[in-house]
């Protein structure tokens, strides 16, 4: 199993002339597998809310899909089963899944009842994770269906960052309409995971299996960007890294002078990810990289370092990649479609994240015509479904009215991800 | 530095797109002349150093201006969910040419006398000031209370695609756009409902309303 990056420029070509050329970078990132490698165990820890609220059919939706994700498990792969109300117990200890029937008998044991305290349910799986974290992958799922109102949402974060620290990924599952997709969006981001929101009940065992499937395509973990930019080139002041697909994340970035890097978390077989870059350069200067040439300049070089399951211990790393672009005199710009597309998506995104800044300041017509910009760019990069979300939302706030707690969701997983038709 | 007429962000000079938003930003092209060199303002006709005909030479000059500017994102199709209009406005949207002039009519309400000013879109540059002989101005604000601390040449609106952008032309006591100082150089893109306050303490100010 190898690390694979590409890149592509949103423009190939610079004016030779100018001083200062905004391009953006957009870099796609992906495990490869080299022959017939086996898959490396699973070691996955389910964090379930049992508090009063989950009680009757959404608890029971909830022992159904874990039990069929028990069903859908190698007998190699490891799991744990934690559930918590305001305080965290262990249902399934960290064991292989050897004996399905028994594993599950125990999670239909699971009953409602109590508060909701997040932190408390993290620190237990994490505990529990760690007790077979050699050689395996390490997953966890969180699953909620309220606000953290016996724990802070300050130590929820920090479990996750921790998490990312032990590489192990971290995926939260929002259950119905009450939890709070700002700290669930904090956990999942810092811990590399997904958000996923699970609407109705019914919905809970079909999203586990999809992420089920993603965690199993994962080949390489615990991956960093490292990207040094050129003397003649520099990182836009503002956000100027993102990753853009699977999902939009905001990325944690280590700047030292012109070396930036990034933690990206696992690598997958056939879903990659791609990182946006957005930078200036100056084709007049002459501080250029090694390897340039006046009319083909290097901007800067990219690598991965990742660590591969099956060969623990070692951080490996793929090979420098250097990303050129061609100088060339009387320019016309030449729009990439693909890199396009990747811009798009973030634009998408960070005017969804503008549009509901405005709305917490009380301006909702700002905030309406920032989610119909929003709509529009949706439309623009095809993805229909988001702008169909979005477009209703600006259109409920144009009416005068507030969004509902199910609406304020699926505007945001709009803007985070390309939604999957149904 | 450029703002962003979308979020307002404050953008490094050179910036094509938004660094927030990821919006296209407007563009100030300078073109050089032809003849000695000279920077001059897109659609010039003479060079204001040499007074070379820019017209002669105005195909290539043309074409990297269209070239440059990134699409409008009006462009687009229409939003999905929009309610669909009712049969009769339906029908009035079909015909064409007549319905441009209906969809598109702008003016400005002088807050302190609520007097209504309408925007013509058929010119691209309306001047705002006071009499003078250099600039003329299209409205003159001369006639309004507190006018003494408006600028004699204040601010142009331009009218470009179906947008309306407010632009401070250098004026002394600056341009206020819902209370926020709009930066000399930079433009603001209108919303309906937009305050615009020419200089300071929102004595001369303007509502901007559409349709």
């Amino acid at each position: 199993m190898r690390a694979e990056i590409t890149y592509r420029l949103s423009d190939p070509y610079v004016d030779a002339a100018q001083k200062n050329s905004q391009r953006q970078l957009a870099l796609t990132i992906a495990a490869v597998s080299q022959g017939n490698e086996g898959r490396v165990p699973l070691n996955l820890c389910l964090i379930l809310d049992r508090s009063g609220s989950m009680g009757g059919e959404p608890l029971d939706n909830v022992r159904q899909a874990a039990c069929r994700l028990v069903d859908a498990l190698d007998c190699r792969d490891r799991l744990s089963v934690i559930a918590f109300d305001h305080r965290p117990t262990v249902v399934v200890p960290n064991q292989t899944v050897e004996r399905p029937e028994s594993i599950k008998e125990q999670i239909q044991g699971l009953r409602a009842a109590g508060g909701t305290c997040i932190d408390e349910g993290l620190r237990l799986g994490l505990e529990e994770w760690a007790k077979g974290k050699h050689q395996t992958i390490g997953q966890v799922f969180l699953l909620t269906d309220g606000e953290n109102e016996h724990g802070s949402n300050e130590r929820c974060l920090k479990f996750a960052q921790l998490a990312a620290e032990y590489n192990v990924t971290l995926h939260t599952l929002g259950f119905g309409d009450a939890w709070n997709q700002d700290v669930l969006e904090k956990i999942a981001d810092a811990g590399g995971g997904t958000m996923v929101h699970i609407q109705y009940p019914d919905q809970a065992a079909e999203e586990f299996q999809w992420l089920l499937r993603r965690v199993q395509s994962v080949g390489l973990t615990d991956a960093h960007l490292e990207l040094q930019m050129a003397p003649n080139a520099r990182l836009a002041e503002f956000k100027p890294i993102a990753q853009v697909a699977p999902d939009t994340i905001e990325l944690v970035t280590q700047t030292e002078g012109n070396r930036v890097r990034a933690r990206l978390g696992d690598l997958m077989v056939g879903v990659e990810r791609a990182v946006l870059v957005n930078f200036y350069i100056d084709a007049t200067s002459s501080r250029v990289l090694p390897g340039s040439t006046p009319d083909r300049q290097v901007v800067g070089t990219v690598q991965v370092t990742y660590t591969d399951p099956q060969r623990p211990g070692a951080t490996l790393a793929s090979e420098g990649l250097a990303v050129e672009i061609q100088a060339i005199a009387e320019h016309r710009p030449q729009m990439d479609e693909e890199v396009q597309g990747r811009v798009l998506a973030l634009a998408k995104y960070r005017q969804t994240q503008l549009a509901e800044a405005k709305l917490q300041q009380g301006d909702s017509a700002g905030a309406a015509t920032l989610l119909q910009t929003a709509a529009k760019t949706a439309l623009q990069m095809g993805d229909t479904n988001a702008a169909t979300v979005l477009q209703s939302s600006a259109t409920r706030l144009q009416t005068g009215t507030v969004l509902s707690d199910a609406e304020r969701k699926q505007t945001r997983i709009a803007s985070k991800t390309v939604l999957r038709s149904e | 530095m450029i703002v962003c007429p979308n979020c307002a962000h404050v953008n490094p000079a050179g910036a094509l797109t938004c660094e927030a938003c990821f919006s296209p930003l407007p563009q100030i092209l300078h073109t050089n002349c032809p003849s000695c060199g000279a920077e001059v303002q897109p659609g010039a006709r003479f060079c204001g150093s040499c007074g070379f005909d820019l017209q002669q030479e105005s195909q290539p000059v043309q074409v990297s201006t269209e070239a440059a500017t990134p699409e409008p994102s009006e462009e687009v199709p229409e939003p999905v969910a929009t309610p669909l209009p009712d049969d009769e406005t339906d029908l009035r949207s079909r015909a064409p040419a007549r319905t441009q002039l209906q969809q598109i009519s702008a003016c400005l309400i002088h807050v302190q006398t609520e007097t209504r000013i309408e925007l013509p879109t058929s010119v691209q540059v309306i001047h705002i000031g006071k009499p003078n002989n250099l600039i003329p101005p299209d409205i003159d604000v001369s006639g309004f209370p507190d006018s003494d601390i408006v600028s004699r040449v204040h601010g142009d609106i331009r009218y470009e695609g179906d947008a309306f952008y407010f632009e401070d032309t250098g004026s002394s006591n600056g341009t206020y756009i819902n209370n926020v100082p709009l930066p000399p150089g930079n433009r603001h893109r209108l919303r309906a409902g937009d305050r615009i306050a020419l200089g300071k303490g929102d004595k001369v100010s303007f509502v901007f309303k559409m349709g």
